[in-house]
């Protein structure tokens, strides 16, 4: 099973449409809200955006090595072979 | 200022800016009213309505172009989606948002070079 790692704002209503996606697919993810971390945590975040070329946009969404910036189920389906 | 008010203000002073850039605020209404509310709730705690799905960096020049309408500042971006990134205004043509997709900057200057 791919490792699915989410990106978030608590304010973004397509962060809670990806997070709906993975769950009624019975995927497995981890989340993390950027709004409500702490600066380390910020940081981290804000390298890995900008390692992927990306701005600060969210859903940021790492299917294994791949990265979906935005809500697209086309995409995340496509990845993970559903 | 209560909520309710302080988003149609909002809603208000948005739409005189966008109309002439040739948007209008999403068809979908319960969305629209979501991110109106998320906006309010961002604007009493950082100072400013920043986009609900783009994430500050502190930086006052990368932040400063996160305010509620950002369009200007990510234009050609947006009106390749024809919307913008949080969906809260679309091109004025649009009437089913449900069928833009968001392009990530990085898709979007690839499909552009």
């Amino acid at each position: 099973m791919k490792k699915v790692v989410i990106y978030t704002l608590s304010t973004c209503p397509w962060c809670m449409r990806a997070k709906k996606f993975f769950r009624e697919h019975d995927i497995p993810f981890e989340y993390t809200d950027y709004d409500k971390a702490d600066e380390k945590t910020k940081q981290l975040i804000r390298d890995d955006c900008h390692d992927h070329g990306a701005e600060m946009s969210f859903p940021f969404v790492k299917i294994d090595e791949d990265v979906v910036v935005g809500y697209n189920p086309e995409k995340y389906s496509k990845l993970l072979g559903l | 200022m209560d909520t309710e008010k302080r988003k149609e203000k909002l809603r208000t002073m948005f739409s005189k800016v966008v109309e002439p850039m040739g948007y209008k605020f999403s068809p979908d209404e319960e969305l629209v009213d979501f991110l109106l509310e998320q906006e309010v709730n961002i604007e009493k705690e950082k100072g400013h309505p920043f986009c609900p799905c783009q994430g500050l960096t502190g930086e006052r020049e990368h932040d400063m172009k996160l305010v509620c309408p950002c369009i200007p500042f990510h234009r050609a971006h947006y009106d390749a989606m024809k919307r913008c990134w949080c969906g809260l205004y679309v091109h004025k043509d649009v009437e089913d948002p449900d069928e833009l997709m968001q392009i990530s900057i990085k898709e979007f200057l690839e499909l552009n070079k």
